[in-house]
C-alpha cells in the first residue's frame, strides 16, 4: 500500500506539471526544469488534461518490479490489492503486460540515476542508445518529471544551524510518530505523512534525514517494491529537500539491492563511491549503523556481490581516556575482580532473565477488587476500539499529528491493563492531572521500547550475549584483566551478525508522552462506572463515575486533578493490601545490570534507561553526552557500572520486626508510619449546628477540618511509600538483587529503582545487606562497633579509639538488643538512625558469639561519611587551612565537627550581644547548639539562601519543647545571620570561590549563554535551566524552563552555579573512589558522600577514598574551568 | 456596562451639583493663594481633567439612595468654615496657628514628589494635587453628612490626605505602611481637630496567615477596628467605612481574591458590615472584574463572584503615568491581551441582599468551591458538571430555573448562579454529595485569613 500511496502523491504532483510539453531529448529538458520553475511554483491545480503519459509510466515500474522479481503472484496480498486498485484506475495494463519483457534495463539505468543524481544525465544518455525508443522516452519523462518536481518544490532549502535547532523538537515529534507508524504496521499512514510534509516547503523544514531514512528502510523490506522506492527516496531527500544523505539512508540503499535478487553490481557499486565521495566509510558504516531484524546481513550481502571477501573492520582505533586522573586504571595490565559470585546465586538469577523485564511484578496475592476491575477493563478496551475506529476514519489523510499510531502500538487490552493499573495506585486525595497523564504515558512508552526490541529480533542476542556475560563475571577469584564494560564489548564484537544491541528508538518528546496520557484519562473518567449501591444497598441505585476531574487552585493558577469516588477508595481501602503491581523497572533487578557500554546503553536488559536522569523533555544532555569522545566517557561508565554490580540481600531477622511493627499499630518514633486507623478523626458537624457557633468558633472548626484531612494525607502517602518498600523488601526476601545506577546532570549516582535502594530510609537501609559476605579479619569487629557508635550519633567529638571504647562499655545494651529488640531495655530505640543500629546490634552480637570472630563472614556494610564534604571540597579549592582543619582535612587527634565550631562561635556572638541587651540573644541562652545550626551550615555550601536557612533553624527551634513559642520568628531571622558571618569568617577562600563562580555565572547566563563545565573525569556537564515557556497540551498548560531555545535563567543560573559545580567536584570524587577501589579489589557503594564497603576493607577504602581526593585537589581544577569558560564564552581571550 | 435609566431631572441636578462643586473646588484654589496655583505643574494637561468629568457625567449611574443624598445635599457649614478661613489664611499669611476650618496646604509637586520617591517599597502615590481633587470629587457627595469613615491605605506624601479634609471629610484614618511617611503624617494629625487618625498599618496585609511576628504594618483587623472604636454592624446597615487606596500593582489578583473570601465569609473587615472598597486598579484586572456572560475568555469565577457580591462601579480612569512611582525606574505595566492603559478607580459596594437567601457565612466556603469548579471550563455543559454533584440531577435544576438544558457555563450570570445555589443548597441529594463537603485544599497562600 504504501508503495501505491507513493505513487499516488507522485502522480498528484505530476498533474500538475503535465501542462508542460513532454520532452525527450536530455538538453531539452535540463533547459525545461530550469524555466520551469515559475510554472510549477505556481501551482497549477488539479489539470485534469486528458494526459495518460504518466499513468503508463507509473504502472510501469510495477511491472517491471512484478518482472523483475519474477514471481509477481507471491507478492504479498496488500501489494497486489494495490496492484488491482492502480490497475482499476489506470486502463493500460494490457499494454503494460507486454512490455515487461524488455523494460528491464532501461528502469534500472533509472533507478541508478534516481540514487546517484550527480551523474545521472550520462548514464541516461548512454541507456538511451541501448534501450527501445518508446521506453526511453518514458522513462525519462518519468526521470525528468521527478527531477522538475524535485527541483521546483525546492527553491530554498539552506539550512543553518539556528534554524535547525528551532525545528529540533518537531523534527523529533515527526520521527516518533513515523515510527510509531511503521510499528504499527500503517506504513500508509507514515508514507502518507512523508510526503505530505515534502511536498509543502514550508513543512518540509519540519523533516530530517532521519524522518526519511525510516520510510527509506521500511521501503527496503518491500521487497518488490524496494528497489524503486528506496532509490527514490535517496534522490527526494538530497534533491529536493536538500539533505544531505547519511551512513544510515546509504545502508538502507545497500540493504534493498541485498534484499533484490541478482542486483546488478554496478548500482551497488555507485552507492559504494557515493559514501566515499561523501568523505565516509564502509566500515564506519557497520560501526555506527543500528541494525534491526536481519539488516546487517542483507547489507553485507549487497556488498560481497561486489567484493566477494569484504569483512567490515569491528575493532575502532582504540583510544583511551585522557583524564590523568584514571591513568592508571586503563594502563595496568590486570585488575582483580571484586565481584566473586558464587554459582548458585547467578544459576537461580538466570532462569528468570527474560520474562522479569516484559511483565509486571505481582508481590503478594489478593483479590477482591478483581470482579469490578475486570468490568472496568472490558468497558476501557470497548471504549478505546471505538474511539480509534472515529480516529482512523477521520485522520486517515490528515497531516497532523494524530494519536492514532500511537494507540496502534500494542492490543487494546494492554491498554486497558495500563489503565486500569495506575487506578491502583491513586491515592485517595487525587493526583494531579499532569502527574497521572506522565505516568500513563511513560508507562505506554517503556512497553513499546521493550516491543520494538523484540520486533527487532534483538532479544535473543541479548539474551546470549548477557549470559555469556555473567558467565564470565561469576568466575570465582578468576583473575580478569579486563573491565566488565571491555567484556561485554568484547562478546557484543564477537556476535557480530544480526541485530545491533542498541535501540536507536527515539524518546518521545514530552508532549507526546502527555497527549497520550490525557487521553488515556479522559477515557478513564468517562467510561469507568460504578453502581452507588455497591457498597450499601440502602442507596438508589445510580450509576455514577468512578473518577472525576476537578481543579484545585494553587495561587491563582488552576490545576486539574483527578479524584476518586469515595466508593472507589472505600473499596480500596477495604481490599487493602490485595495485589500491589510494580512494572519491573521499579524493581530491584534480579541478576547483574547490563554494563554501560556506551552513553545510550546500560542498566536494564529492556527498559529505555537514560545514562543522565534530566527533566521530563530535556534532551540537551543527552545531545551532550553524544557529542563527546566515547573513550572519555568511559571512567564515568565504569564507575556507574561498578556502582550497579554490587549484589545486595536482606536482612531477614531485620525486616521480620519491621514489619511486625508495621503490622501492628506503627511507630512514628521508628519511622514505621502508622496505618490510616491511627488518623485524627476528620471533624464532622452538620449545618444546623454550625449556625448556633460564632465566628470565632467556625473558623476554628474549619481548620480543624483542613488540618485533619491534611494529616490524613500525610499519613496515608507515608504509609503507602513504606507500604511500597516493604512488600518489595519481601517479596525479595530470599533473593540476590541488584540496583542499577544512572546519574543525575551533575554526575551525582543514583540507584534506578525509586522506591527500594540503599538511598532509602533508615529502615530501606537497615534491611540492606551485601550479598557477598567477607571475613572480618582482626580489625572488622573494632569497625562494626564504631559503626554502631557513628549510628547513634553520640561521641561525636570523640576519637575512633574513644569512640571504641565507650561501644566496649556498653556491649550488654547491644547484646540485648539484638536478643530482645522488642521487649529488651530498647536500647537501640534512642540511636539517631535506630534501625541500622539494630542491625549493626545484631552483627555484632553475631560476630562475638561465633567460634572466631575475625574468621565470622559479614555481610554488612560499614559506613565512612563525609565530614560535610561540599565544605571540604571548598576548603581544599581554597586551601583554606582554618576551614580545612575544621573538616578533617588535617590530621588531628580527635575528629574536628564543624558544626559544633561554628555553633561556639554563633554562641559567642550571642553572649556579645545578649550583654548589648538585646532581647533575642537573651532569650536564645542555653539554647545554641550544634543540632540547631548543622543543617544550615551543611546547606550554605549547596546555595541555602538566607530565608532557607531561617525556615530550617526555625523548624529546629520548634523543635525545642521549652523554648518561648514567641520569639521563634525573630530568633531564627537572627540566628541565621549569625551563622552566615561565622562561616564567612571560618571559610574566607570559600567566599571568594563561590564570589567568582556566581559571577562568571551571572556575566555568561547575560550573555545568553547557559553555564556548561566539563569536570575533571571528562564529563560534561550544563545547567538546564532556561525562561519558562507556556506549552498547551491538550487541556494542560505546562511550564516548560528546560527548552534549551529559550534564554537562560539568569538568576537560577547564577545561584546553582556554585554548588552545582561543588556537586560535580563531590561525584568526580566518588567515582574515582569507586573506580580505585574496583581495582582494589573492594566492594563498594556511595550514598553520594558516605561510603559504604565491608568491615573488613575499611581501611583500605579510606585509604583510597584519601589519595583520591589529594589526586583531585592536585589538579589545577579551578585553572582548568577558567580556561574552559575563557575558551568556551569569550572568543578573544584577554 | 449598562446604564441605570435615571429621571432626566435626577441626573441634571447631579451634574449641577457636581459642576458647581468643581467650581468652587476651584475657585478655592484660586483664592488658595500662590503656593496652590504654582504647585499645578505646568506639565499636567488640564485637558484629561475635562474628560475624567465627561467619563463621570456618561458613566454608570449611582445607586438611587446616594442619588437622593447628593440632591438633598448642601454645602455643610464645615465647609463653608474652611473655604472662608482659606481666604482668611491666604490673607493673615502662615503664622497663625491652624484651627479646625484652616484650609491645609497641599504643598509644592516637586516636594511631595521627592517625597514619594523616597519610599523604599514601590508604590504608586497621588501626587498631583488635580488628581487628588479629582479622585475626592468622586467620594465628595456623601463626604460631609455621611457617617462612613475613610480609610485612606499608603497616602504616603498626604496629598489626597489633605484635599480630603479640605473637601470636608469628617473623620479620615490614614493606613500607612511605610515608617518614612509617618512623621509627616502624624504632624497632619496633631494639626487638625480630630478629623485625621494616623496608623501604622498596611491594609493589603490586614490578618496575615503567615506566621512571622505580628509587628506594625502587620496588623489583625479586630486590633485595628476596636482602636478606632468601630463596632461589628449588621450586613444591611449602611456602610460603616469606605476604603480608598490604590492596590500593589504585583499583588492586586491575589489581595482581591483574598478580600472576596473575606466577604463571602464576613470575616476580617467585613465583620464589621459592608465596606466599601474604592480602589485604583489596572484596567485589565478592572475589565476581568466586571467581565460578562459569553465572554469565554474573561468570564471567570473572579469576575462571577465579585459581581454576585458587590455592586461594582467604575468611577475614573485615569494614565498610569499620572502617578508617581516610587522606584527609579518606571514600573512596568503588566501586558495584557485587555486593553490596559489605566489605573481605574473602582467602587465596589457590598451587596445589601447578598445574605438575604439561603446563603450563609458558613456555606459560602462551598458556593465559591462550586463556581470555581463550574467556571473553570466555560465551555463546558452546566447539566454536566451538576450532574457529577449528583447524578441525574443536572436538568431537573436547570428546568426549574428556567435555562436551557444545553446551556454553557460560561453563559450564566452571576444573579442565576446564586439562584441555583439556592436551589443546590435545598436540594438533599447534593448535600449529600461528597464534592458537596470539599473543601477548598488550596486556597491561594494568602487567601485565607
Amino acid at each position: 500500500p504504501v508503495l501505491f500511496a507513493v505513487l499516488e502523491a507522485r502522480i498528484q504532483q505530476l498533474q500538475s506539471d503535465v501542462v508542460l510539453d513532454v520532452q525527450h531529448s536530455k538538453v531539452q529538458f535540463v533547459k525545461a526544469h530550469k524555466s520551469e520553475r515559475g510554472a510549477s511554483s505556481g501551482r497549477n491545480p488539479k489539470i485534469n488534461s486528458g494526459e495518460r503519459t504518466e499513468v503508463p509510466t507509473s504502472g510501469k515500474i510495477v511491472g517491471k518490479v512484478a518482472g523483475q522479481t519474477g514471481k509477481g503472484k507471491d507478492d504479498s496480498p496488500s501489494k497486489s490489492r494495490w496492484l488491482k486498485k492502480l490497475n482499476e484506475e489506470k486502463t493500460k495494463t494490457k499494454k503494460l503486460k507486454k512490455k515487461l519483457g524488455f523494460e528491464d534495463i532501461p528502469v534500472k539505468s533509472k533507478k541508478g540515476q534516481q540514487m546517484l543524481p550527480g551523474t545521472s544525465h550520462k548514464i541516461i544518455s548512454t541507456k538511451a542508445a541501448e534501450a527501445d525508443a518508446l521506453e526511453l522516452a518514458k522513462v525519462e519523462e518519468l526521470e525528468r518529471k521527478l527531477k522538475q518536481w524535485a527541483v521546483s518544490v525546492s527553491p530554498e532549502h539552506v539550512k543553518d544551524n539556528g534554524e535547525a535547532r528551532a525545528y529540533e523538537d518537531v523534527q523529533r515529534r515527526v520521527h516518533c510518530y513515523l515510527e510509531a507508524c511503521v510499528f504499527s504496521g500503517d506504513i500508509d499512514r507514515a508514507g502518507h505523512f512523508l510526503l505530505s510534509h515534502h511536498r509543502r516547503v514550508s513543512r518540509r523544514k519540519l523533516l530530517n534525514i532521519e524522518s526519511y531514512n525510516i520510510m527509506m528502510r521500511v521501503w527496503a523490506k518491500m521487497v518488490s517494491s524496494a528497489f524503486t522506492v528506496v532509490a527514490f527516496g535517496l534522490a527526494l531527500c538530497k534533491h529536493s529537500a536538500g539533505l544531505k544523505p547519511n551512513l544510515s539512508s546509504y545502508c538502507a540503499a545497500l540493504e534493498c539491492m541485498g534484499r533484490t535478487p541478482n542486483c546488478p553490481p554496478r548500482f551497488i557499486n555507485r552507492v559504494l563511491q557515493q559514501i566515499q565521495w561523501d568523505g565516509l566509510s564502509v566500515d564506519e558504516l557497520f560501526r555506527h549503523c543500528v541494525f534491526r531484524q536481519d539488516e546487517r546481513d542483507m547489507v553485507l550481502k549487497a556488498i560481497h556481490t561486489l567484493k566477494p571477501d569484504f569483512q567490515p573492520s569491528i575493532k575502532p582505533i582504540l583510544h583511551t581516556c585522557s583524564s590523568p586522573l584514571v591513568k592508571d586504571i586503563y594502563t595496568e595490565v590486570g585488575h582483580p575482580t571484586s565481584n566473586e559470585y558464587s554459582r548458585p546465586i547467578l544459576q537461580s538469577v538466570l532462569w528468570r532473565l527474560d520474562r522479569n523485564e516484559t511483565e509486571s511484578h505481582a508481590t503478594s496475592i489478593r483479590d477482591l477488587l478483581a470482579e469490578q476491575r475486570k468490568v472496568w477493563h472490558k468497558t476501557l478496551v470497548k471504549a478505546l476500539r471505538e474511539s480509534k475506529a472515529i480516529m482512523a476514519s477521520s485522520t486517515q489523510k490528515v497531516v497532523r499529528f494524530s494519536l492514532y499510531p500511537y494507540l496502534c502500538l500494542m492490543d487494546e487490552k494492554e491498554y486497558a491493563d495500563i489503565m486500569i493499573q495506575s487506578l491502583a495506585n491513586l491515592p485517595p486525595s487525587g493526583e494531579s492531572l499532569h502527574i497521572l497523564a506522565k505516568q500513563l504515558g511513560v508507562r505506554v512508552h517503556n512497553k513499546f521500547c521493550i516491543l520494538m526490541k523484540e520486533q527487532n529480533q534483538m532479544v535473543d542476542k541479548l539474551n546470549n550475549i548477557y549470559n555469556e556475560y555473567v558467565e564470565l563475571l561469576s568466575k570465582d577469584n578468576k583473575v580478569l584483566n579486563v573491565l566488565p564494560r571491555e567484556q561485554w564489548q568484547t562478546l557484543e564484537a564477537k556476535h557480530m551478525s544480526g541485530p545491533s544491541l542498541l535501540g536507536d528508538e527515539c524518546h518521545w518528546p514530552h508532549a507526546v508522552v502527555l497527549e497520550l496520557g490525557t487521553y488515556l484519562v479522559d477515557l478513564m473518567v468517562k467510561h469507568m462506572k460504578v453502581n452507588s449501591d455497591i457498597l450499601n444497598s440502602a442507596y438508589n441505585r445510580k450509576i455514577i463515575p468512578v473518577l472525576y476531574h476537578m481543579y484545585t487552585f494553587r495561587s491563582n493558577r488552576q490545576v486539574g486533578f483527578i479524584k476518586p469516588h469515595p466508593i472507589l477508595t472505600q473499596i480500596q481501602q477495604d481490599a487493602m493490601e490485595t495485589t500491589l503491581t510494580f512494572d519491573s523497572y521499579v524493581m530491584p533487578m534480579l541478576c547483574p545490570p547490563v554494563p554501560w557500554a556506551s552513553a545510550k546503553f546500560g542498566a536494564y536488559l529492556l527498559t529505555p534507561t537514560k545514562l543522565m536522569r534530566a527533566v521530563l523533555g530535556a534532551n540537551q544532555h543527552e545531545i551532550q553526552l553524544e557529542k563527546c569522545q566515547e573513550e572519555e566517557l568511559h571512567p564515568v561508565l565504569d564507575s556507574l557500572t561498578q556502582l550497579g554490580n554490587t549484589a545486595w540481600r536482606i536482612n531477614q531477622p531485620l525486616l521480620d520486626v519491621i514489619i511486625s511493627i508495621f503490622n501492628g499499630k506503627g511507630s512514628e518514633k521508628l519511622d514505621v508510619p502508622p496505618p490510616l486507623s491511627e488518623a485524627p478523626r476528620i471533624p464532622r458537624y452538620n449545618q444546623q449546628e454550625l449556625a448556633t457557633y460564632t465566628s470565632a468558633e467556625k473558623a476554628q472548626l474549619k481548620r480543624e477540618v483542613i488540618n485533619a484531612k491534611k494529616k490524613c494525607g500525610e499519613m496515608h502517602s507515608l504509609r503507602m511509600d513504606a507500604l511500597y518498600k516493604l512488600s518489595i523488601a519481601n517479596h525479595m526476601r530470599d533473593e540476590v538483587f541488584w540496583f542499577p545506577h544512572n546519574m543525575d546532570f551533575r554526575g551525582r549516582t543514583y540507584p534506578c529503582p525509586p522506591y527500594f535502594n540503599h538511598l532509602g530510609s533508615d529502615v530501606t537501609r537497615a534491611v540492606l545487606v551485601f550479598a557477598e559476605g567477607k571475613a572480618l579479619g582482626p580489625g572488622g569487629l573494632d569497625w562494626l562497633k564504631i559503626h554502631l557508635v557513628n549510628l547513634t550519633g553520640l561521641k561525636k567529638r570523640s576519637s575512633l579509639a574513644g569512640r571504641l571504647e565507650y561501644a566496649n562499655t556498653i556491649m550488654d545494651d547491644i547484646m540485648d538488643s539484638a536478643d530482645n529488640p522488642l521487649n529488651g531495655k530498647k536500647w537501640w530505640q534512642n540511636a539517631d538512625e535506630p534501625w541500622q543500629a539494630l542491625a549493626c546490634c545484631m552483627e555484632i552480637t553475631n560476630a562475638i558469639r561465633s567460634p572466631d570472630p575475625t574468621q565470622f563472614i559479614s555481610h554488612f556494610p560499614v559506613h565512612q561519611d563525609g565530614s560535610c564534604n561540599g565544605l571540604q571540597h571548598y576548603a581544599a579549592l581554597g586551601r583554606d587551612v582554618i576551614g580545612a582543619t575544621s573538616v578533617n582535612l588535617m590530621p588531628c587527634d580527635v575528629p574536628q565537627d564543624v558544626y559544633s565550631v561554628v555553633a561556639q562561635q554563633v554562641e559567642g556572638f550571642r553572649v556579645r550581644d545578649a550583654e548589648k541587651a538585646l532581647k533575642v540573644a537573651q532569650v536564645l541562652e542555653g539554647f545554641i547548639n550544634r543540632k540547631v545550626v548543622k543543617q544550615t551550615v551543611m546547606t550554605v555550601v549547596y546555595g541555602v539562601t538566607r530565608y532557607g536557612g531561617r525556615l530550617q533553624i526555625e523548624k529546629r527551634l520548634k523543635e525545642i519543647d521549652n523554648f518561648p513559642k514567641e520569639y521563634v520568628w525573630d530568633a531564627s531571622h537572627y540566628l541565621v545571620q549569625q551563622v552566615f558571618t561565622s562561616l564567612k569568617e571560618m571559610f574566607t577562600g570559600t567566599r571568594e570561590i563561590q564570589d567568582w563562580l556566581t559571577e562568571s555565572a551571572r556575566l555568561i547566563s547575560k550573555s545568553g549563554h547557559t553555564v556548561e563545565w566539563v569536570t575533571p573525569l571528562g564529563l560534561p556537564v550544563i545547567q538546564p535551566y532556561h525562561r519558562p515557556r507556556t506549552q498547551l497540551v491538550r487541556d494542560l498548560s505546562l511550564q516548560i524552563s528546560h527548552d534549551s531555545k529559550q534564554r537562560p535563567d539568569t538568576v537560577k543560573q547564577k545561584n546553582a552555579f556554585p554548588p552545582n559545580f561543588i556537586h560535580s567536584l563531590d561525584s568526580t570524587h566518588m567515582m574515582l573512589t569507586a573506580l580505585y577501589c574496583y581495582s582494589a579489589g573492594l566492594t563498594f557503594v556511595s550514598v553520594h558522600d558516605c561510603f559504604w564497603t565491608h568491615a573488613i576493607t575499611v581501611d583500605t577504602m579510606n585509604k583510597v577514598c584519601r589519595e583520591q581526593f589529594v589526586a583531585l585537589h592536585s589538579q589545577p581544577i579551578l585553572q582548568e574551568l577558567s580556561n574552559f569558560l575563557l575558551q568556551k564564552y569569550c572568543s578573544v581571550p584577554p | 456596562m449598562p446604564l441605570h435609566p435615571s429621571p432626566m431631572s435626577s441626573q441634571t441636578v447631579r451634574q449641577l451639583v457636581l459642576a458647581v462643586r468643581y467650581v468652587c473646588c476651584r475657585s478655592q484654589a484660586r483664592h488658595a493663594g500662590r503656593q496652590l496655583a504654582s504647585s499645578c505643574s505646568p506639565g499636567v494637561p488640564l485637558q484629561r481633567r475635562a474628560y475624567s468629568l465627561d467619563s463621570l457625567s456618561s458613566g454608570p449611574g449611582r445607586p438611587q439612595p446616594q442619588q437622593a443624598r447628593i440632591e438633598k445635599m448642601s454645602p455643610s457649614s464645615s465647609l463653608t468654615h474652611r473655604n472662608l478661613s482659606a481666604v482668611a489664611v491666604s490673607v493673615q499669611g502662615q503664622c497663625e496657628p491652624l484651627c479646625r476650618y484652616d484650609f491645609l496646604d497641599l504643598g509644592e509637586v516637586e516636594e511631595n514628589t521627592r517625597r514619594a520617591q523616597a519610599c523604599r517599597t514601590i508604590k504608586r502615590f497621588i501626587v498631583e494635587p488635580a488628581l487628588a481633587r479629582l479622585v475626592t470629587h468622586h467620594l465628595v457627595p456623601d463626604l460631609e453628612d455621611s457617617k462612613a469613615v475613610i480609610f485612606e491605605c499608603n497616602p504616603g506624601p498626604g496629598v489626597l490626605t489633605r484635599t480630603l479634609l479640605n473637601a470636608g471629610a469628617q473623620r479620615v484614618v490614614a493606613l500607612e505602611s511605610e515608617k518614612l511617611f509617618l512623621p509627616h503624617l502624624q504632624a497632619l494629625e496633631n494639626l487638625v481637630d480630630g478629623q485625621l487618625e494616623v496608623v501604622h498599618c498596611d491594609f493589603c496585609k490586614l490578618d496575615p496567615v503567615g506566621k512571622g511576628s505580628m509587628k506594625p504594618p502587620a496588623m489583625y483587623s479586630d486590633k485595628l477596628f476596636t482602636d478606632l472604636g468601630i463596632s461589628e454592624a449588621n450586613w444591611t446597615d449602611e456602610v460603616p467605612v469606605k476604603v480608598l487606596g490604590i492596590l500593589p500593582q504585583s499583588s492586586e489578583r491575589s489581595r482581591l481574591w483574598k478580600m472576596l473570601y473575606s466577604l463571602f465569609e464576613r470575616i476580617s473587615i467585613y465583620r464589621y458590615g459592608r465596606i466599601e472598597l474604592n480602589l485604583f486598579i489596572s484596567e485589565n484586572e478592572y475589565l476581568k472584574l466586571t467581565a460578562k456572560p459569553g465572554d469565554m475568555l474573561n468570564y471567570r469565577a473572579f469576575g462571577v463572584l465579585w459581581q454576585m457580591a458587590c455592586h461594582i462601579e467604575l468611577l475614573h480612569k485615569e494614565p498610569w503615568d499620572s502617578f508617581v512611582t516610587s522606584s527609579k525606574n518606571k514600573l512596568a505595566i503588566p501586558k495584557s491581551r485587555l486593553p490596559n492603559n489605566n489605573l481605574c478607580l473602582v467602587r465596589m459596594t457590598p451587596r445589601r441582599d447578598l445574605f438575604s437567601s439561603s446563603l450563609t457565612s458558613s456555606n459560602a466556603p462551598t458556593l465559591i468551591l462550586m463556581i470555581k469548579q463550574l467556571l473553570a471550563k466555560r465551555k463546558a455543559r452546566l447539566a454536566d458538571l451538576l450532574n457529577l454533584w449528583s447524578p441525574d440531577s443536572g436538568p431537573l435544576l436547570l428546568k426549574e430555573i428556567g435555562m436551557p438544558e444545553d446551556v454553557l457555563t460560561g453563559n450564566v450570570y452571576p444573579e442565576e448562579y446564586k439562584q441555583l445555589f439556592d436551589l443546590v443548597d435545598t436540594s438533599p441529594d447534593f448535600t449529600q454529595s461528597w464534592l458537596y463537603q470539599e473543601i477548598l485544599e488550596n486556597p491561594m497562600k494568602d487567601g485565607w485569613s
